[in-house]
C-alpha cells in the first residue's frame, strides 16, 4: 500500500489507514457515548443527559473543521508560531487561576460566553510543538546530556507544575509523559540514562513518602484504594471496582448493545466522561475490546512510523508527540478502568464526552495527519 | 519505539483477558447481584388464645418513624419535623447531633434510613401523615408490636417478647432471625417460638431502573424463577388455660403481696389457670413502648425483691408444709406401720431425741382422720418415727415430687424429696431421725412446686393417675384449621389400695366440711370441696404463738392450701400459696373457695350456653 502511494503521488495524498482508523475509532466512540447515557433516555430530570452524544456530535464537527485546517496548513508553518502559540498557552493557563469555572473543586475551565474550555486540554499540543521546534533547531548529533536537554524538559514541567496546581494529576501526568516521550526519541548519552533512572526510583520512593503533602485528599484516597483496593470497598475504589465488574460482566461476546446491566441499571460512575470504555466492554465483550485496543494501538504505531518518515526533525518530533499524547491518554484511561493503574482524570480519545477533548483530540490527530502528507 | 507500544497494549489486553475470560463468571455474578434486591416480606405472629377462643396475645400495628440523613434539611426541615414529632428539647437534640455525626462519617451511611422516633402516637401519626410533604426525607414505616389484651393476666404463663440482642444474634442468626427482630422471652412465647414467629417470604427487585423504563420487561429479564416466596404467618395457639379463671385468682388473691396458684383439671392433667403474683405486664416488656421504657420495665422487675419475673408456679420451689401430709399418710398405711384406728395423744408436741418437735396445737387424742381434719403435727410426728425416710420420698417421688413435670414452659424447679442418701451426702454422713419427722410433715429439706403439689393432688383426686401437665390444647393455622392436637398424657397410675387412699380422701373433705376442719370457717355452700391447708414455716426462729404480723416479711411462714372439688366427684385439683402470707386455713384457703366458686359459675353459665341451641358454639375450641 505504502508503495502503491508513492507511486502515484502527485501532490499531498491522504493517509488513508490512518483516516479510516480515526474514523472508526471516532465511530465507535460516539456509538458508545448513546449507550453509556441511554439509561437516561426518558427519565425526566436527568433526561437531557441522553442528549449529549448530539453536541458530541457537534464538537467532533468543529474538531473535524479545526483538524482539516491544521492538515491543510503545511506544518513547517508551526515551527514559528510555535513560540507565540506557547506564550499565549502559558498565559491562559494562568487565567484559568484568574477566571477559573470550579467544577467539583477544581478550576481547570474558562468560561468564553456559553463555552467553557479548557486550556490545560490545548496546551498538551502547543508544549509538543515547541520541544519539536527546539530539538528541530539544535543541530546536536552526538547523544545529548541531561544540561542538553533541560531547556525542552523545561517546556513541558513549567505548564505541568501550572496544571498540578489547578489540581489536574492527570493532565500534568500527561504533559511530563509526552514530554519526556519527545525528548527520549534523542540520542541520549547513556550515563544520562541511568542518573535519570536512579533519580526515577530515588523520586518515586519520596514520593511515596510525602504524599500525603504533595497530594490532594481525594487525590491521595484514590492511590491508596488503587494500592489496597479491599480496604475500602464503598469509598474511592468504589468507581474503579464497578468498571472492573462491568468488564468482567461483559464476558468473551458483550451483554449487547445498550444492555450491559452495569450501566443500564446506574452502577457506573462516570461512565460518559472517565469510563466510557467500561460501558464498551460490557456492551460488546472481549472481542469488541480487542478490536478497539487494535485500532489505538494501531494508530499509535502509525504515529511512531509517520515519525520515521518524517522529512525534518521537527515533523518526527511533532507526530512522536502527537502519537505520544494519544497514546498516554489511551494507556491511562484503559489501564484505570481495568485496574492497571489508580483512578485519575484521563479522557479516553473519542470516546470521553467533552468538547475540549474531542476538538484538541482531532486537531492533534490533523497534525499527526499534516506530517504524514508532506514527508 | 514500536516495541514499547505494543508491550503497553498487550498489557491491556492479558488483563483484559483475565477479566473478561477467566473472572468473568465471578464478575457476572457481582453484576447480578448489583441489580438484583431480595425484599423481605414480612410474616405475622401466630394468636395466642385461651381455652375459649378469647385472644391472649395478638399483634397490633405500630408506627415508627425514619429518617435519612442526607435527606433531612437541617435548617429548614428539621425544626418543623421536631414541632410534628413533639420531641422534647434535649430528644432533639440528641437526635440532631446522631444527624450530623452520621453525615460527617460516611456519605453511604447517610442514605441510609434511621429510627428517629419508635411507637409514635395517633395523634402524631395523624400530623406526620398529613404534613408529609413538608418534611422530606421523614417518614412513618408501620411495623407490628406484640399485644396482650389481659396485661398483667396470665403473663407468666404467655410470657413476653424480647429483642434480640448481638449476642443472641450469633445463636439464632441461622433460623432466620435478623437484628432488631424480637423473640419469645418468657412462657409459651418463648416455647413456642419455632410454631409462633411464621416464616418471612422474599420478593426479588430490581434496583435502579430508570423512570420511563419497561419494569415488567426488565424484570422478566434478569429475575430468575422463583422470583417472590409467599410469607408464611405463625401458627395459632390455643391453651388449655380460661383467662375468666386467671381473672377470678387475681381478684382473690388481691390482698396479698406474693404467691401462685395453679387450678388443674383433674381427668386430664389440662391447666386451667395459673397465676403468679407479683406479675408484669408483657406489653411494656414487649417493646411497644419503646426501647428505654423497655430497659426501665426490666431494671424494675429484677430488682423487685418479691421476684415480679420468676413464675412461681413452676420455677420457684417451697416447703409444702401439711399439704404433703395425704401422702406421708398413704405411705403409713401401704406399709402397715399406722392403722386408721390408732389413736396418738397430742400434748402439744413431741420430744424426740434431744429436740421438741411442736404442733400447732394440743389436740389431745387424734386417729388418722382427726390428725388430717384439725392438722395435728404430733401424730405425723409419731407417724414419722415408724417409717424410713425413703418411703417417704418414695411415695412423694411417684406422685411427682422430685422430678420436673415436663411443662416445658419456663425454666422448671425439680423440688426436692430428701432421702436418706441425700441427707448423708448433705450433713457429713450423719443421720438423724428428726429428719423423718420433718419430712412427714412436709418440712425440713422437703421442697415442691406449685405445680407438682396441684397434679399431685389431681392424682389423689382420680385415684392415682398423674398426669402430664398441659398447657397448650391445639395448633391451627391462621385460618382456624387444626394442625396438631394434644391430648392429654398419663405419666403413671401410682399403684395405691383404694381403701387406704379413700381414707385419706375423707380426711381431706373434713378438712373442708367438718367443723375441726383447718378450713371449715372458709367453706361455700353448695360446693363440696376437699383439700388440706398447709403453714410451711421459713425460719426456725418464728416459732407457734409468735405473731406472724410482726416477723420480718421475708420470715413469715408460707400459707398453703391444695384441695380439689367437688369432693365426691372431683373435676378440678387447685393449689394456692400466699407467699410469707402466715397461717394455710386463714390466708390461703379464702384465696381457694373464692377461686372454686368462680369455677362453679363459669361452669354453670357454660352449662346454660351450652343447652342453648347455638349457644356456645362461639368459642372456637369445644
Amino acid at each position: 500500500m505504502r508503495n502503491k502511494e508513492l507511486s502515484f503521488r502527485s501532490g499531498p495524498l491522504v493517509d488513508m489507514p490512518l483516516l479510516v482508523a480515526i474514523v472508526a475509532i471516532a465511530t465507535c466512540g460516539l456509538v458508545n457515548l448513546y449507550s453509556a447515557t441511554s439509561p437516561y433516555i426518558g427519565s425526566g430530570t436527568h433526561g437531557r443527559i441522553a442528549d449529549i452524544y448530539v453536541s458530541q456530535i457537534y464538537w467532533i464537527v468543529v474538531g473535524v473543521l479545526l483538524g482539516v485546517i491544521t492538515t491543510v496548513i503545511d506544518y513547517r508553518a508551526f515551527e514559528r508560531w510555535a513560540t507565540v502559540l506557547y506564550l499565549g498557552g502559558i498565559f491562559s493557563l494562568g487565567l484559568v487561576w484568574v477566571l477559573g469555572t470550579d467544577i467539583r473543586g477544581a478550576s481547570r475551565w474558562i468560561q468564553l460566553g456559553s463555552f467553557t474550555f479548557q486550556p490545560s486540554e490545548f496546551m498538551k499540543i502547543v508544549i509538543v510543538l515547541m520541544i519539536a521546534r527546539y530539538i528541530h533547531n539544535d543541530p546536536q548529533t552526538e547523544p545529548r546530556t541531561l544540561i542538553d536537554l533541560a531547556p525542552p524538559v523545561a517546556f513541558g514541567l513549567v505548564p505541568a507544575a501550572a496544571v498540578m496546581a489547578q489540581p489536574d494529576l492527570g493532565t500534568a501526568m500527561i504533559f511530563v509523559m509526552t514530554t519526556l516521550s519527545v525528548v527520549g526519541m534523542t540520542k541520549i548519552r547513556g550515563r544520562s540514562m541511568l542518573n535519570v533512572a536512579v533519580a526515577a526510583v530515588i523520586g518515586m520512593v519520596l514520593f511515596w513518602n510525602y504524599r500525603g503533602s504533595l497530594l490532594h485528599g481525594y487525590q491521595l484516597r484514590r492511590l491508596e484504594s488503587f494500592v489496597n483496593p479491599d480496604a475500602d470497598k464503598t469509598g474511592a475504589a468504589w468507581h474503579a471496582l464497578q468498571a472492573q465488574t462491568a468488564i468482567g460482566n461483559g464476558g468473551l461476546t458483550g451483554e449487547g448493545f445498550m444492555q450491559g446491566t452495569q450501566n443500564q441499571f446506574g452502577r457506573l460512575p462516570d461512565q460518559y466522561s472517565d469510563f466510557p470504555f467500561a460501558v464498551y466492554a460490557e456492551d460488546w465483550g472481549l472481542l469488541g475490546s480487542l478490536v478497539l485496543l487494535a485500532l489505538y494501538g494501531f494508530v499509535c504505531i502509525w504515529a511512531v512510523h509517520i515519525a520515521s518518515q518524517a522529512r525534518d526533525r521537527f515533523g518526527a518530533a511533532l507526530a512522536i508527540g502527537v502519537g505520544a499524547i494519544f497514546f498516554w491518554h489511551t494507556l491511562f484511561n484503559l489501564g484505570m478502568a481495568i485496574g492497571l493503574f489508580p483512578v485519575v482524570g484521563i479522557t479516553l480519545p473519542l470516546f470521553s464526552y467533552g468538547g475540549s477533548s474531542v476538538v484538541t483530540t482531532l486537531i492533534s490527530l490533523g497534525f499527526l495527519m499534516n506530517v504524514s502528507m508532506r514527508r | 519505539m514500536v516495541v514499547a507500544v505494543l508491550v503497553c497494549f498487550l498489557a491491556l489486553f492479558a488483563r483484559l483477558v483475565q477479566l473478561q475470560i477467566f473472572q468473568s463468571e465471578q464478575h457476572r455474578a457481582t453484576a447480578r447481584e448489583n441489580i438484583v434486591y431480595q425484599n423481605t416480606l414480612a410474616t405475622t405472629r401466630g394468636v395466642i388464645r385461651d381455652a375459649m377462643g378469647r385472644v391472649l396475645a395478638a399483634n397490633r400495628p405500630s408506627y415508627n418513624v425514619y429518617g435519612v440523613p442526607a435527606k433531612i434539611d437541617l435548617e429548614k426541615v428539621w425544626p418543623r419535623a421536631v414541632e410534628l414529632m413533639r420531641l422534647g428539647e434535649q430528644e432533639a437534640r440528641d437526635l440532631r447531633a446522631r444527624i450530623v455525626a452520621i453525615r460527617a462519617n460516611s456519605t453511604r451511611l447517610a442514605t441510609q434510613q434511621i429510627l428517629l422516633v419508635a411507637d409514635v402516637d395517633r395523634d402524631v401519626l395523624g400530623v406526620l401523615e398529613t404534613n408529609a410533604d413538608e418534611i422530606p426525607g421523614i417518614e412513618v414505616v408501620p411495623s407490628p408490636v406484640r399485644y396482650y389484651p389481659y396485661g398483667t393476666l396470665g403473663a407468666h404463663t404467655i410470657g413476653h417478647m424480647r429483642e434480640i440482642d448481638g449476642e443472641m444474634l450469633t445463636r439464632v442468626s441461622s433460623r432466620g432471625y435478623k437484628p432488631g427482630d424480637r423473640l419469645g422471652g418468657t412462657g409459651v412465647e418463648r416455647r413456642w417460638e419455632s410454631y409462633l414467629k411464621g416464616q418471612r417470604g422474599w420478593r426479588k427487585t430490581l434496583r435502579g431502573v430508570r423512570k420511563g423504563k419497561n419494569l415488567d420487561e426488565l424484570e422478566a429479564r434478569y429475575l430468575e424463577d422463583p422470583r417472590s416466596l409467599e410469607p408464611v404467618p405463625g401458627r395459632d395457639i390455643s391453651l388449655t388455660v380460661d383467662i375468666e379463671l386467671v381473672k377470678a385468682m387475681e381478684q382473690a388473691i388481691r390482698g396479698q403481696l406474693a404467691g401462685a396458684a395453679v387450678v388443674v383439671d383433674v381427668r386430664t392433667g389440662r391447666i386451667l389457670a395459673a397465676l403468679s403474683k407479683p406479675g408484669f405486664d408483657p406489653n411494656v416488656l414487649s417493646g411497644g413502648a419503646g426501647k428505654t421504657e423497655v430497659r426501665d420495665a426490666f431494671r424494675r422487675l429484677y430488682s423487685d425483691p418479691l421476684n415480679p419475673m420468676l413464675d412461681k408456679t413452676i420455677s420457684a420451689t417451697y416447703p409444702p408444709g401439711s399439704t404433703y401430709k395425704p401422702f406421708s399418710a398413704l405411705a403409713a398405711l401401704a406399709e402397715g406401720t399406722i392403722t386408721p384406728s390408732d389413736e396418738v395423744d397430742c400434748r402439744g408436741g413431741v420430744e424426740y431425741g434431744r429436740r421438741y418437735f411442736r404442733c400447732t396445737g394440743v389436740h389431745r387424742r387424734v386417729n388418722l382422720h382427726e390428725a388430717m381434719v384439725q392438722s395435728c403435727n404430733s401424730y405425723f410426728y409419731q407417724l414419722g418415727q415408724g417409717i424410713n425416710i425413703d418411703r417417704l420420698a418414695q411415695i412423694g417421688m411417684d406422685f411427682g415430687f422430685g422430678v420436673r413435670t415436663g411443662i416445658g414452659v419456663n425454666p422448671e424447679a425439680r423440688g426436692r424429696m430428701p432421702t436418706r442418701s441425700w441427707y448423708t451426702h448433705h450433713y457429713k454422713g450423719q443421720f438423724l431421725g428428726g429428719w423423718t419427722l420433718l419430712a412427714a410433715i412436709g418440712q425440713g429439706a422437703t421442697t415442691v412446686t406449685v405445680l407438682q403439689l396441684a397434679l399431685s393432688y389431681a392424682a389423689l383426686a382420680n385415684g392415682g393417675t398423674l398426669y402430664q401437665p398441659q398447657l397448650v390444647r391445639s395448633i391451627e393455622t391462621s385460618d382456624g384449621t387444626v394442625v396438631q392436637e394434644f391430648p392429654p398424657r398419663v405419666r403413671r397410675v401410682v399403684e395405691l389400695d383404694q381403701t387406704d387412699l379413700s381414707l385419706v380422701k375423707q380426711g381431706m373433705k373434713g378438712v373442708i366440711m367438718e367443723k375441726e376442719g383447718t378450713g371449715y370457717k372458709y367453706r361455700i355452700d353448695g360446693i363440696d370441696m376437699a383439700g388440706k391447708t398447709g403453714t410451711a414455716q421459713v425460719d426456725r426462729a418464728t416459732g407457734r404463738g409468735v405473731d406472724q404480723q410482726k416477723v420480718w416479711y421475708f420470715n413469715r411462714d408460707h400459707a398453703w392450701f391444695a384441695g380439689y372439688a367437688p369432693a365426691d366427684s372431683p373435676e378440678i385439683a387447685i393449689v394456692v400459696l400466699v407467699e410469707h402470707g402466715g397461717g394455710g386455713g386463714k390466708n390461703a384457703v379464702p384465696v381457694a373457695m373464692k377461686v372454686v366458686q368462680t369455677w362453679n359459675e363459669l361452669k354453670q353459665k357454660r352449662l346454660v350456653q351450652k343447652a342453648k341451641p347455638g349457644g356456645g358454639s362461639r368459642s372456637r375450641v369445644q
